[in-house]
């Protein structure tokens, strides 16, 4: 690598120790890389829980097969520089007076953006398919196929529980979320107080629970499973014990649990405000 | 340092008396009750009635402000600007003496500063890992807590607030005001008093932040959010005097660095031989002085949202808790760069000396340095892909984000490339700068997942995001700033620091430091998110891990401590002028350097890399003496 | 690796600093402060822009909130008529007729002054207070914050005019050795002239002025005219 200006003071003798370093990073990426790709890559989170989900695994497999070479690259140029170039004499003994080489910092400029590029483009284009299981705020602009259809579910943050207010089936709020499985879902995320975030982890889900903001995102559920339910925006006093179990179950059984609801808590939904996108409270500035 | 015994100087007591830190606490106090006592006229409150500790909000505010009032003055910043009302002409040094004394007062000499700085916020270092070590005596068990939800929820508010907050000048402070002037063939900074002003309200504000347990604590962690932060109760007060003394603190160290880096650099100081650390501090100082004014702005917003019942960031009173989320990144995104960039610097400015080499790619140094300055303020809703705002934005936000990583790749290039066939010495600097390349390696590549949205909806607001940022800032911030300790304080005491403490300091610190932080990693994988003083049960192996690693962390910064007092109290081994033999000027002062640093401003002939030249001239000449003569 | 800077020491006669360093670090530390103000206030243009695009619960600007543009207009002319006061008076400085500069210069100050009075005089002549919504908060913290700042500027001014007028009688001179520091160290002044400090000072806050008047201008056109 350092040939040209270093020459002079290079030792006929010594060894090529750019072409030992390319070498010894080539063989260790090509050894590493696929090991990584497919032993650690598809233990990735959060999982196969949902289509979100798996975008996200896809592209964790993804940026780690891409991070992995660069990675090697300055541990194993570093462990070489170590070892190789370490003084070994006690007096100081100056090394070559090289100040640059226009031919590496040139590659180097090249390479670098190529990856970056790649890296964001790649990510753009897991984003727009759906989303990627990430709030969209009130109009979201990247809308998975067939979205019209989807199944409306509110999740309302409050200090310091989540509820669910279900549209479609008369406005009923329950603390409990169960979700239909094979389903499209668009969750409108919103909060009554503080800000809240709504991370469903093994739907690969998270958005921000904003009082006044409805906060699209859209879930495509899979097989049946139970997902953990965690508040991830420090909202107070009881953050930390704001998370919950929520279940993707059939159809069916969704149908009749709905129905349940919705009769158990008749009497709620009669005093509840009629079903909004959002629901301003009177500015409390002492709630907490 | 032995002014003290100096026979003809008046008895303590009397030297007590005038402007020193002494009378500042005393005015800073009555300040404080003043203040409390006027806000109470205003806001027509009982001053009785005990129950109003946590409604008041002004009175706290004013308190504060009008407390930090009389401390400056006491401190005798009042001086000055008395005489200039009066119409007296300003003079450019204060207190410029020997003796203890100058230490604990307002002194224009910009290497008592330093002192200062290094000591001042190593202190509040400590305060902050104080706290680190009870947040994770707290998470050792996820059910049996030793503190209350509220009392935890403040010590990781306090955590993260007094690291952001005071070592966001922990390289600028201590090293940038001792060695820039020196480096830049400079007598002082260009604005003295200001470089001693920043340094005693950064004091001030961290002694308002620990006042916040008097009121209760605050919730809200680091970032403060809106409407949280309107809720809370008066603790909250003092996290938002805090900051906002911390970025008037930080804006005028930046306008000073800058404009002495810009006005002061002795002749022949081209912009191309300018050492690298100098560019590193002239890129954060950029930062500095424009990001903390937005701060400023938002945390004043607040208070007034607070005190005068405005609605900046009530939703439903026509605010919007999106402009302070807004508001807040546009400042914290540089302000995370401002961390990082002196980090940079400091191992490009060090490799060279331990290399025995010249800094490998200058210019490309240089630019990557500048682009990181640059690129930051176009990145800031990367903090936000979740929120709902600007979701359509994404896409150039993550494209920004990650384009960061080539000017900072640069620093990677031309830092290896250096020490490419160098004659590398692994002294306990050295030993810093090297684990500065695995950690911020780390770091950066973490990074890489939390700028990409599918992947950032995982790991946004977890323990992933917070070992990110771990490992940006204690793997490369704090490490670098022990390389610069173990490096420049030699230079800036007179006496040597252990090696071989260092070097236990050193291995201890880095095998704990990965043990601690990785493992974070997985458990942010797994789904614990930040601030959680609860778990699920499955993460209780890996968080027990994680809090033991930490301690061990803790431990070896007592040794640390422990070999800092020893070497500089008690074993005083006198240090030789140039250790490292290093070219950059600041070395070939003598040991503890003179009170006017050059008896004549020197003519810099050379950047201070020429190591392995055939024939290298000196760095620097004396001037010729000036056609006006002496004075 | 011995002594790299040859007899850096050597001498024991301080030299003094160029004369033209002080003027210099001014200048660069004006525009600096001049950036940072400008930052400062950007976060109130920004807050305001943001707030009304949300206009949320409709509580933006409700009716009642509805300044007067005639007090707006008058603080703002007020302020630019003190800037361009300073501006003069530096020309007048310039030309070396220090006379008529100090009473220029005095006029700018009573000028500015008057502004900031007649600032705080219009808030007690509003019809809405800060907790009327989105408007009413920017208007109040972005007004305060522009007197605040106007308040401080006008302090550096009368800095500059003082030191000009306590030394009208002399053409140049030291002032005794530790005047106004109140450092009993001291033995000696940096500056030998002080009125040599007029000039950079009078440069400097003539920028500065003008600037935080132009601030004032875009205050007066996004509050009272958008």
């Amino acid at each position: 690598m350092a040939t040209g200006a270093a020459d002079h003071a290079a030792v006929a003798s010594e060894p090529n120790h750019g072409r030992r370093f390319l070498a010894l990073w080539i063989g260790a990426s090509i050894v590493a890389t696929p090991l990584v790709a497919i032993f650690l890559g598809p233990a990735l989170p959060p999982g196969n829980g949902s289509a979100q989900g798996k975008e996200q695994v896809f592209d964790n497999q993804w940026m780690l097969t891409i991070v992995t070479p660069v990675f090697l690259f300055v541990v194993i140029l570093l462990g070489y520089v170590v070892v190789a170039f370490r003084s070994r004499t006690p007096e100081l003994v100056d090394g070559p007076p090289v100040r640059g080489n226009a031919r590496i910092q040139l590659l180097w400029l090249v390479i670098t953006p190529v990856v970056v590029l790649f890296l964001a483009g790649f990510g753009s284009y897991e984003l727009v398919q759906s989303g990627a299981g990430g709030g969209q705020g009130p109009t979201p602009a990247f809308q998975p196929a067939g979205y019209q259809q989807a199944l409306d579910v509110q999740v309302i943050g409050q200090q310091w529980e989540f509820t669910y207010r279900f549209p479609t089936y008369g406005g009923v709020e329950t603390p409990h979320l169960v979700l239909p499985a094979n389903t499209l879902v668009r969750l409108h995320v919103t909060s009554l107080d503080a800000i809240h975030s709504f991370w469903a982890y093994q739907l690969g889900v998270k958005a921000d629970a904003n009082p006044g903001v409805d906060n699209v995102v859209y879930v495509q559920t899979k097989k049946p499973m139970a997902f953990d339910i965690h508040c991830a925006e420090l909202c107070g006093l009881w953050h930390g014990y704001m998370f919950d179990t929520g279940h993707v179950v059939p159809s069916s059984q969704f149908a009749g649990w709905i129905k349940q609801q919705q009769s158990y808590f008749a009497p709620v939904t009669k005093l509840l405000p009629k079903y909004a996108t959002t629901y301003l409270p009177e500015p409390s500035r002492r709630a907490g | 340092m032995s002014a003290l015994a100096v026979e003809t100087s008046p008895p303590v007591w009397r030297r007590l008396i005038g402007f020193n830190l002494l009378t500042a606490i005393l005015l800073g106090i009555g300040g404080w009750y003043l203040g409390w006592f006027c806000a109470h006229q205003i806001t027509g409150a009982s001053l009785d009635y005990f129950g109003d500790i946590d409604q008041n909000d002004l009175a706290v505010f004013m308190g504060y402000f009008v407390g930090v009032l009389g401390f400056l003055v006491g401190l005798g910043f009042g001086v000055y600007p008395w005489a200039r009302l009066r119409g007296y002409p300003p003079s450019l040094r204060e207190k410029e003496t020997e003796g203890i004394g100058r230490y604990f007062g307002l002194c224009t000499d910009h290497k008592v500063v330093g002192i200062q700085y290094l000591v001042g916020i190593g202190v509040f270092f400590f305060v902050g890992g104080l706290n680190a070590m009870l947040i994770r005596t707290e998470l050792l068990s996820p059910t049996s807590h030793v503190f209350p939800a509220n009392n935890y929820l403040t010590l990781v508010g306090m955590h993260g607030t007094m690291m952001m907050g005071m070592f966001t000048s922990g390289i600028l402070g201590p090293f940038a005001n001792y060695f820039v002037p020196l480096m830049i063939g400079a007598r002082r900074m260009a604005f003295p008093r200001i470089e001693s002003l920043t340094f005693w309200l950064l004091m001030a504000a961290g002694t308002i932040l620990t006042t916040t347990l008097a009121f209760g604590g605050f919730p809200t962690g680091w970032t403060g959010y809106q409407p949280l932060n309107d809720q809370a109760n008066a603790g909250m007060d003092a996290y938002i005097a805090f900051f906002a003394l911390v970025g008037i603190s930080m804006c005028l160290l930046g306008l000073n660095m800058i404009a002495t880096i810009v006005t002061m650099r002795a002749p022949g100081l081209t912009w191309s031989r300018l050492p690298i650390f100098c560019w590193g501090v002239l890129s954060t100082a950029i930062l500095m002085l424009l990001a903390a004014p937005v701060l400023v702005a938002v945390l004043l917003m607040s208070m007034l949202d607070r005190t005068a019942q405005t609605s900046f960031f009530i939703p439903a009173a026509g605010g919007s808790q999106y402009l302070y989320e807004n508001l807040f990144w546009v400042f914290g995104h540089p302000e995370v760069y401002i961390l990082a960039l002196p980090g940079f610097a400091i191992v490009l400015e060090l490799l060279p000396v331990f290399s025995r080499k010249p800094l490998w790619g200058y210019r490309l140094a240089v630019a990557g340095l500048l682009g990181v300055t640059l690129l930051s303020w176009l990145v800031w809703q990367h903090h936000l892909f979740v929120s709902g705002i600007n979701a359509d934005l994404r896409p150039f936000y993550m494209l920004s984000t990650e384009l960061i990583s080539i000017p900072t790749g640069f620093t990677f290039i031309c830092g290896l490339m250096t020490m490419w066939r160098g004659n590398l010495r692994f002294t306990v600097p050295m030993l810093f700068c090297l684990a500065w390349f695995f950690n911020f390696l780390i770091g950066g590549l973490s990074g890489v997942f939390l700028s990409d949205v599918p992947s950032d909806v995982t790991t946004h607001g977890s323990f992933f995001s917070m070992a990110h940022f771990h490992y940006t800032i204690m793997g490369a911030l704090i490490f670098t700033f022990f390389a610069a300790i173990y490096y420049w304080v030699p230079k800036m005491t007179g006496f040597e620091l252990n090696e071989r403490l260092g070097k236990i300091h050193f291995w201890l610190m880095f095998v704990a430091f990965n043990s601690t932080f990785g493992p974070l990693f997985a458990v942010g994988f797994l789904g614990q998110p930040r601030r959680v003083v609860s778990y699920p049960h499955n993460l209780i192996f890996l968080n027990r891990w994680v809090s033991i690693s930490a301690f061990v962390l803790g431990f070896s910064l007592l040794i640390f401590l422990a070999n800092f007092v020893w070497s500089l109290v008690f074993a005083r081994v006198p240090a030789p002028q140039n250790p490292w033999g290093s070219r950059s000027l600041e070395w070939q002062l003598p040991s503890p350097v003179p009170v006017h640093n050059f008896d004549r401003i020197p003519h810099i002939t050379s950047d201070p890399y020429d190591y392995g030249e055939p024939a290298p001239g000196p760095v620097a000449v004396p001037a010729p003496s000036p056609a006006g003569g002496m004075r | 690796m011995t002594e790299l800077v040859q007899e850096a020491t050597a001498y024991d006669v301080v030299e003094g600093e160029p004369p033209e360093l002080l003027g210099r670090n001014l200048n660069s530390g004006a525009h600096l402060f001049a950036s940072a103000t400008a930052f400062f206030f950007l976060a109130f243009v920004f807050a305001y822009f943001y707030l009304r695009a949300q206009n949320n619960a409709g509580l933006w600007k409700p009716k009642k909130v509805d300044p007067s543009v005639a007090w707006g207009t008058v603080v703002m002319a007020l302020a630019v008529a003190s800037a361009l006061l300073v501006r003069l008076g530096l020309q007048r400085h310039r030309a070396g007729r220090r006379e008529e500069w100090r009473r220029v210069g005095v006029l700018a100050l009573v000028v500015g002054f008057a502004a900031a009075v007649l600032q705080v005089v219009e808030w007690t002549t509003l019809h809405f207070g800060p907790t009327d919504g989105g408007y009413a908060s920017v208007f109040y913290g972005w007004t305060a914050f522009q007197l605040l700042f106007t308040l401080g500027t006008l302090l550096w001014l009368e800095n500059v005019v003082a030191t000009s007028w306590r030394y009208r009688k002399v053409a140049s001179g030291s002032p005794g050795p530790g005047e106004a520091s109140g450092d009993p160290h001291r033995t000696g002044h940096d500056v030998a002239d002080p009125l040599s400090l007029v000039r950079p000072g009078l440069e400097a806050v003539s920028f500065y002025w003008g600037f935080v008047a132009a601030l004032g201008v875009l205050l007066w056109v996004v509050l009272y005219l958008a």
